[in-house]
């Protein structure tokens, strides 16, 4: 789970990691007011709170937003409302959100900070080596991803403890390599202390500062903030889970989530419906391979039912995208009979006017094929993925 | 031979009277799995599908002698069960659990690091030696006893990679699910090494997927061993399109981001014959 960055930068706050003054706002009138009560002179920055990295660069679908992205410095007071006005209700695309963008709901409004230079800094599991890792770097401009690649040298790269507090040689190790100087000290302490303990108290998954800027008197101030929560321990913070963003997620996925599936959508024209992650991305090679991208995978997990199926089936079909239909499930002690009886439940209940084909590998397979035929639906079975693949492609053409 | 897992192989059960347990472990014992005892706190001295139950794992290898251990614990149990299973020294312990959070993960790991205990899983099929013996939720109707060595990343691919060495008319000298979560107990490398020190197996099915770099560490692996077994391996996610995340960190970790793409050529660089259709991983077998 994520949340915006004016969620995180109240959770940096409360550990006594200096932000800049700052506060959300939800209207252009809203963003004035803050404006004018974190700063009396400016300048100020105007912030889209979408989930995404690279907000600055990004760009909106609307006309009217001007020429400037998700992340705007703004010189005098008149030009807020105006800068309010175009950001809220549009659509900003960023490299992380895909062409379809994020409607932007709300801004966070903040006094803008003076730096000397900046650094990154971030926490994340090493999943090789098993560790919590604190990454740091200088990037004086250069993009972080492009560094990692080409520099790697140039990321410092700290396994922390997954107990008590960050020790004072790594501090100072981190010091010395981002060549910060003493004045610095005090405040990068409490900032890696502080977001070491975010990340174990909550069961983050990514703290990332990107950028920490450095004020003229050596202060650190985490300028933006992410952080990501693991889903399967969010049952031991009912206070995160309070700040998802349910605008973050279409009607489908909230739909999913409910039954805790996972979901998600693309751009091409086949929903798939799995029991698992590995034999969703196989799926959608072996259509990708067949020349026919996927509009979206539904994972049931475990405990495929009659039920289930019925649900998955039902969420798909209202995907407007969807032209064709593949259910590729190889259960444990699936019984086959019980997933083509919900096959046939949900068709009956919603309809079914695109083509569906179905694989599965369970016991019972043969009073499912009963089940099916009986249905007079047009539903095919198959006995392997690439067939299944490719009966489903014919069936999709015939219908144009 | 086989790997890990034979039919005498003494095996118990953390968290045997759970409905979940109870259906699956009958099911291993009707395998022939050298079934010895469970383990539910408060349940010691009662028996259970005609086994001894027992408060604690320590309790119950004192009294077995059993090396082994198959959990069916929910998911926020699992670090006291892994941490208590390597306690007692336990050799193997398989968790077939989804959902554990990561940070237990991390502090299982820091455990099993100083320990003899090896993990697979969380989020596994578990482990099955076709004929002898099956610590999981396999399905056993589909596997043969041959000598094709499996493992996989992706649970439900494993299935996909056993039907296949079927369809090659080959059968399995023992079938491994790594786990499908971020943290994971054994991985390619591990599972490489005793497959390529196991004489009857005589080549490995490797299926791979996006995240992280296992991949890529079972490539530098294979790379310097010396008349390598021969490996076919899948590696799943190359149509999936990038996006959809948030922040860098992540990819900062694995120095830049991994497509399937990459993991493939990496493979195939260091001599492993790499299939883009899974479904033509019979094709390959039937070559060797």
């Amino acid at each position: 789970m994520n949340i915006h960055e004016y969620q995180a930068k109240r959770i940096l706050k409360r550990y006594g990691i200096n932000i800049p003054k700052g506060d959300v706002a939800y209207t252009p009138i809203e963003s004035r007011r803050v404006a004018s009560r974190v700063s009396s002179r400016g300048p100020w920055m105007l912030k889209a709170q979408i989930q995404s990295s690279a907000r600055k660069k990004g760009y909106f679908l609307e006309k009217r937003t001007g020429s400037g992205g998700g992340i705007r410095k703004i010189q005098k007071r008149t030009e807020i409302i105006k800068n309010a006005e175009q950001m809220l209700g549009s659509t900003l695309v960023t490299i992380q959100t895909g062409p379809k963008g994020k409607t932007v709901s709300r801004l966070y409004v903040e006094a803008y900070s003076r730096i000397e230079h900046a650094f990154y800094l971030g926490l994340a599991v090493d999943r090789v080596n098993a560790t919590l890792t604190l990454l740091a770097a200088n990037t004086a401009g250069d993009d972080i991803t492009n560094l990692a690649i080409n520099h790697p040298e140039k990321i410092l790269r700290l396994p922390l403890a997954l107990e008590g507090k960050t020790n004072m040689p790594q501090v100072k190790q981190v010091m010395e390599f981002l060549k910060l100087s003493s004045k610095s000290g005090n405040s990068l302490k409490r900032l890696i202390n502080g977001i070491h303990r975010i990340f174990l108290d909550y069961d983050a998954t990514m703290v990332e500062i990107n950028p920490v800027g450095v004020l003229k008197n050596g202060i650190l101030v985490a300028l933006d903030a992410k952080i990501s929560f693991d889903d399967n321990a969010l049952y031991r913070h009912p206070e995160i889970k309070r700040l998802q963003d349910d605008d973050e997620a279409n009607s489908r996925e909230l739909l999913a989530a409910k039954y805790k599936f996972g979901y998600s959508e693309f751009d091409g024209s086949v929903g798939c419906i799995v029991n698992g992650d590995g034999i969703a991305l196989a799926s959608m090679d072996m259509l990708s391979k067949q020349g026919v991208g996927t509009a979206c995978f539904l994972n049931v997990k475990g405990g495929v039912d009659k039920d289930k199926i019925a649900s998955g089936i039902k969420i798909i079909v209202s995907n407007p995208k969807v032209e064709g239909i593949l259910i590729n499930i190889l259960g444990g002690f699936l019984r086959c009979n019980l997933i083509a009886d919900g096959i046939v439940a949900a068709a009956s209940e919603v309809g079914l006017n695109v083509p569906l084909v179905v694989r599965f590998e369970g016991t019972n397979k043969e009073e499912a094929q009963e089940i099916l035929a009986e249905s007079k639906l047009p539903i095919v079975m198959a006995d392997n993925m690439e067939d299944a693949v490719k009966i489903l492609i014919s069936k999709m053409e015939a219908m144009e | 031979m086989s790997i890990l897992l034979n039919s005498a192989t003494k095996v118990i059960c953390q968290g045997i009277t759970g409905t979940q347990a109870t259906f699956h472990i009958k099911r291993s014992i009707d395998y022939g799995t050298n079934v010895v005892g469970g383990v539910t706190p408060n349940k010691g001295g009662t028996t259970h599908l005609g086994l001894p139950v027992y408060n604690t794992v320590a309790e119950a290898v004192s009294a077995t002698g059993a090396s082994s251990s198959i959990m069916y614990v929910p998911a926020q149990h699992v670090k006291p069960a892994v941490i208590e299973a390597a306690e007692a020294e336990l050799e193997l312990v398989v968790c077939i659990a989804d959902g554990v959070p990561l940070k237990d993960m991390l502090e299982i790991k820091s455990v099993l690091r100083g320990s003899k205990t090896k993990l697979i899983g969380p989020d596994t099929p578990g482990i099955i030696t076709p004929n002898q013996a099956k610590m999981g939720i396999f399905p056993e109707n589909i596997h043969k006893s041959g000598k094709i060595g499996v493992v996989s990343r992706s649970s439900t691919l494993t299935y996909e990679a056993v039907l296949e060495t079927n369809r090659a008319g080959e059968g399995q000298s023992t079938v491994i699910g790594l786990g499908d979560d971020m943290l994971i107990g054994q991985d390619f490398v591990d599972i490489l090494k005793l497959f390529h020190e196991d004489t009857e197996t005589k080549a490995i099915v490797l299926i791979g997927q996006l995240g992280g770099t296992f991949e890529e560490q079972a490539a530098e692996y294979y790379r310097q061993l010396k008349n390598p077994k021969p490996v076919i391996a899948f590696v799943a996610g190359s149509a999936i399109p990038f996006g959809h995340k948030m922040g860098y960190a992540g990819d900062i970790i694995t120095h830049g981001i991994i497509s399937a793409q990459d993991k493939k050529d990496a493979l195939s660089e260091a001599g492993i014959i790499v299939v883009d259709n899974i479904n033509d991983i019979h094709l390959c077998l039937q070559e060797l």
